[in-house]
């Protein structure tokens, strides 16, 4: 009878220290501490692209930024040529005009046939 | 009408005289006179004034090296350096560096550099002498045959009525019995006629004298604000003044400006100018218009 009854609570215990250990393996309790550690490839790739993305970003800005400078630069040097030419052109046509008052030679075009001709030479 | 026909500073040289007395003397002086002012203003003679000049930078110059130098300082101050006799060096560097007759029409591409323009020339006007700055060499091309046919012009004029043409520069003196003188100009839709009654006219343009270099076409008329071969608009301008000289002066300066600029320029001055576009186009501008 003794014998039996611890049988059968031997049984019963092996059953439970199974189980429970079923449970404890089903549960995979080293998992969440690996997860912790290791990080997923397709982050780690996004978070390296997004490093590249901002350094390239910095440089564009870098080139856009000394290209606009030159290009401001470019515009300052060929507006204040622009204005000279203007003033070289006033003055030229001031002098021209003082220089023609005195009579600039009466043309006309007619049909006569030309007694010479003027070409480049 | 009495014509005589010669060769002098690379081009051909026509003068017509309407006269009761015999030409020939006149006609001889002329051509004597032309050949006198080669000898001293050709930068293509080694013995030239000029030539001497640009070598020594300093020179004790002839009367006449005096004043085409300081007409054509006039000229570079007037036309706001549009004209300048410093591009020397930048036509020797296009490819010009002989006269045209013995140019290669065809070569390999010379030098980038660019030569700079604009260089310092001093008169002393006591001592007669001009003073060119390190590096400056003279080119009086196109003024020194303005020069030349205002020369030409006054001596033959002591005879009568007359007419000098220098290969394209020209002038004219008193009225023939016609009434005027008729020259023609030429466009791309044939010859127009234009009425001169006293003046001159002078044409330049990039048809005439060029050449290639390398595959590039080259010119004579170089833009001093560049130092190269003008990329103007236009192939070729005439203009009246009263003088070869001026004449040939504002021919340049409307033709490195491009035909919108040399229009509007024509008809301020109330020049009579004739421009011909490099697309074929022939513009009447100033009092032709």
């Amino acid at each position: 009878m003794t014998s039996h009854v611890a049988r059968l609570y031997a049984l019963a215990g092996a059953i439970l220290v199974f189980l429970v250990t079923w449970a404890a393996a089903a549960a995979h309790p080293w998992q969440p501490a690996q997860r912790a550690t290791a990080t997923d490839p397709r982050v780690a790739a996004l978070v390296l692209r997004e490093q590249r993305l901002r350094s390239e970003s910095v440089h564009v800005q870098q080139i856009v930024d000394r290209r606009w400078a030159h290009y401001r630069h470019a515009l300052a040097k060929r507006k204040k040529e622009i204005a000279t030419a203007k003033k070289q052109q006033q003055a030229w046509l001031a002098a021209a005009a003082s220089s023609s008052a005195s009579g600039t030679p009466s043309v006309r075009v007619v049909t006569l046939p030309p007694l010479t001709t003027t070409k480049t030479s | 009408m009495e014509q005589h026909i010669f060769r002098a500073m690379g081009t051909t040289v026509e003068c017509l005289l309407e006269s009761e007395a015999e030409a020939a003397p006149a006609f001889e002086a002329v051509e004597t006179e032309f050949e006198r002012l080669e000898a001293i203003l050709s930068r293509f003679r080694l013995d030239s004034e000029l030539s001497q000049l640009n070598r020594a930078g300093r020179l004790e110059a002839c009367p006449d090296l005096l004043a085409v130098t300081r007409l054509a300082l006039q000229a570079r101050e007037r036309s706001g350096g549009r004209f300048d006799p410093t591009i020397h060096d930048a036509v020797v560097a296009a490819g010009y560096d002989r006269s045209f007759e013995l140019l290669v029409r065809e070569g390999p591409a010379g030098s980038e550099e660019t030569p700079p323009c604009r260089g310092g020339v001093t008169i002393d006007e006591p001592a007669d002498t001009i003073e060119l700055d390190e590096g400056v060499r003279l080119d009086f091309g196109g003024i020194g045959k303005g020069y030349a046919v205002d020369r030409a012009c006054a001596l033959l004029g002591i005879s009568g009525p007359c007419l000098v043409n220098a290969g394209g520069d020209l002038a004219v003196r008193g009225r023939p019995r016609t009434g005027c003188w008729p020259i023609g100009v030429e466009t791309p839709d044939g010859t127009i006629s234009l009425a001169l009654e006293d003046g001159a006219l002078a044409t330049s343009g990039r048809d005439g004298r060029r050449w290639r270099r390398g595959g590039m076409e080259r010119h004579h008329l170089i833009d001093p604000a560049t130092g190269k071969p003008s990329d103007s608009d236009l192939l070729r301008v005439s203009v009246a003044a009263r003088s070869a000289v001026e004449a040939e002066v504002l021919a340049k300066a409307l033709f490195l400006v491009g035909e919108e600029d040399a229009a509007f320029e024509a008809a301020k001055l109330g020049l009579a100018a004739v421009l011909v576009t490099e697309d074929g186009r022939t513009v009447m501008a100033g009092v032709l218009a």
